[in-house]
């Protein structure tokens, strides 16, 4: 019966060629959506590598101010911890997590050459970020003295890196050396894809990296944060200070991923009922017109539901036909590494696509075929 | 082979009633071909489609090979119909979007017969109503006569003891219509058994027993 379905499909190729862009061009769309649903999805349930809850990042801005620049953030650094709501503090560069300043540079080892971010930051970083650390430990400001700067590296810049090889103490772009490996570092929240990182520390005598990023006690509240915003400005006359919580960047950064998702799926989601009705519409025109067809079918040995799965087949038949077109469209993103992301983003995506479409056109096809196995045969015979 | 026993249809809509048969007593033996005859209306097609199993009638009982089949469900209907019937229409009723030897192979695919075996039997029924040398060809490629010998092929390709024929020879000239009646009359020696349904008087007079209706009673 397959194969009769399929000369049926083939030889009315032509009537059904709109039908079948159609189809395609939902799949397209469909698995376009898909890829990036499948994509946040899959970074979302991998570890962000700290906790937000409770962190600040306190920027300060020196303005015209242009003297003794790192003895002054050192200060307030020292001001800051010595408030009894203060957990940890810790100097960063600006890219602190959650905003959106980026900062990344290439790091090679043994011919490797791996694009990896940067984050410039004290010793009491991973402490403040409660950031577990996997392998070796965190660096240390006595660990500046060596040759070699010290940074931690994330298990992603480890694999690409060194493989199976033993990271700690390797020496890397010739000037760093490996202390320890953290797990994950996704600064720009959950739905970033866990990249290379690496962790350097900052030179305390660099007027730059003038970020402090604290933990307070659960329950700190914004007249503290007024307390000691007024005492900063006290001590560095004439720096702006700009206070973040982690927890209000995150949801800013939460909506500039998500917001363009949902218009998507929005969009996608119209277009979709469209094509739901549209088939439904084709599938019924399609069998007022097929009446005496049925009518036949019934007199020759079809049963009433043996007629409905026949509309039911016609219809997966063609999405079948429909999908294949599109399969070799969107083979070619897993195949040629499209946007550099992992094969099995795409394959899944395109395994949800193909049983949504599926479901799709058999909802679409339901109805309309039920009508067609309720037509009475002798009836249909005599209106052709 | 078939018994009808006090049959009545009548088609009922919000405010008409229409008695299309009255009280047709009818029973046809094995082997015979029998021709229904009417002027239009009087019900010939109603009664040859309760005879097709493909209408119930609305009192009576009808007998197939001594089975009463107002119990039977839809599938056994349509096993029956598959298995025992082969119908002919006036109007063809051939698929135009499949060649002339995938139409004559629908039945057997209600049987679940094999590919091969399914090409093999549809090409033997068409041989033996003359179109061996069309059966690429589509519907639309065809004369009306080839279209019925397309029909008839397709009707006779399961073998079935039953040939039900509505005005098989109603769309045709009267060269097209003999050559179809000729055809029908083989079918009948070789021991199918025929009841058609016709307007012609000529071609009645070829059959073993004639049926004539008028306002839905039996009247010969």
């Amino acid at each position: 019966m397959i194969r009769h379905l399929f000369k049926l499909i083939w030889n009315k190729k032509k009537a059904h060629s709109l039908l079948l862009v159609e189809i395609w061009a939902s799949f397209l769309v469909l698995f376009g959506l898909t890829s990036l649903i499948v994509y946040n999805v899959r970074n979302y349930r991998e570890p962000l590598g700290f906790e937000y809850q409770n962190a600040w990042a306190i920027s300060l801005k020196s303005n015209e101010d242009t003297t003794e620049l790192a003895q002054k953030i050192e200060m307030v650094l020292q001001r800051v911890k010595a408030y009894p709501e203060v957990e940890s503090a810790s100097r960063m560069s600006n890219n602190f997590p959650f905003s959106q300043s980026s900062r990344n540079n290439g790091i090679d080892y043994n011919k490797k050459h791996v694009l990896a971010d940067f984050y410039v930051t004290d010793e009491n970083y991973a402490k403040t970020m409660v950031i577990p650390v996997v392998e070796g430990r965190w660096y240390r400001s006595a660990d500046s003295v060596g040759k070699y700067s010290p940074v931690v590296i994330n298990r992603k810049l480890k694999e690409e890196l060194f493989g199976d090889e033993k990271p700690l103490g390797k020496i890397i772009s010739e000037r760093f050396k490996v202390t320890g490996v953290v797990n994950t570092f996704k600064s720009k929240g959950e739905f970033m894809v866990d990249k290379p990182a690496l962790f350097e520390l900052v030179d305390a005598k660099s007027p730059w990296n003038d970020l402090l990023m604290i933990r307070v006690k659960p329950g700190t509240d914004a007249v503290f944060e007024a307390k000691m915003v007024k005492a900063i400005t006290t001590m560095v006359a004439g720096w702006s200070v700009e206070v973040d919580h982690l927890t209000d960047s995150r949801k800013t950064t939460h909506n500039l991923t998500l917001v363009p998702v949902i218009i998507f799926l929005i969009v996608s989601g119209f277009l979709l009922i469209n094509v739901a009705l549209g088939l439904f519409g084709v599938l019924n025109l399609s069998i007022a017109k097929r009446r005496g067809e049925i009518g036949l079918r019934r007199a020759l040995g079809a049963t009433g539901n043996g007629i409905s799965q026949q509309f039911i087949s016609e219809i997966l038949v063609l999405a079948t036909f429909a999908l294949l077109i599109g399969l070799l469209f969107a083979m070619q993103f897993p195949l040629m590494n499209v946007f550099d992301i992992h094969a099995g983003i795409y394959l899944t995506a395109i395994a949800i696509s193909v049983v949504v479409i599926y479901g799709i056109v058999t909802l679409c096809a339901i109805f309309p075929s039920r009508l067609a196995a309720r037509i009475q045969p002798a009836v249909a015979l005599h209106e052709e | 082979m078939i018994n009808l026993t006090n049959i009545e249809k009548v088609y009922r809509t919000s405010s008409i009633e229409t008695l299309a048969l009255n009280n047709i007593n009818l029973n046809i033996r094995k082997g015979e071909f029998v021709s229904i005859m009417g002027p239009s209306g009087c019900g010939k097609s109603t009664l040859l489609n309760i005879m097709g199993l493909l209408d119930e009638p609305s009192k009576g009982t009808v007998e197939l090979d001594g089975q009463r089949v107002s119990t039977y469900r839809d599938k056994e209907l349509a096993r029956l119909r598959n298995e025992k019937i082969g119908f002919i229409f006036q109007s063809f009723h051939l698929i135009n979007d499949l060649s002339v030897v995938d139409n004559v192979e629908i039945p057997l695919l209600y049987r679940s017969t094999n590919g091969k075996p399914r090409q093999t039997y549809a090409k033997e029924a068409l041989e033996k109503v003359g179109l061996s040398n069309r059966i690429k060809h589509f519907p639309k490629q065809l004369s009306g006569g080839q279209k019925q010998r397309v029909a008839i092929a397709r009707a006779i390709v399961g073998k079935p003891e039953i040939i039900l024929a509505d005005e098989p020879t109603g769309n045709l000239d009267s060269a097209m219509g003999n050559e179809i009646m000729n055809i029908l009359q083989g079918l009948n020696d070789e021991g199918a058994t025929i009841i058609m349904v016709t307007h012609d008087e000529n071609m009645a007079k070829r059959t073993h027993r004639l049926i004539r209706l008028f306002d839905g009673t039996q009247v010969q």
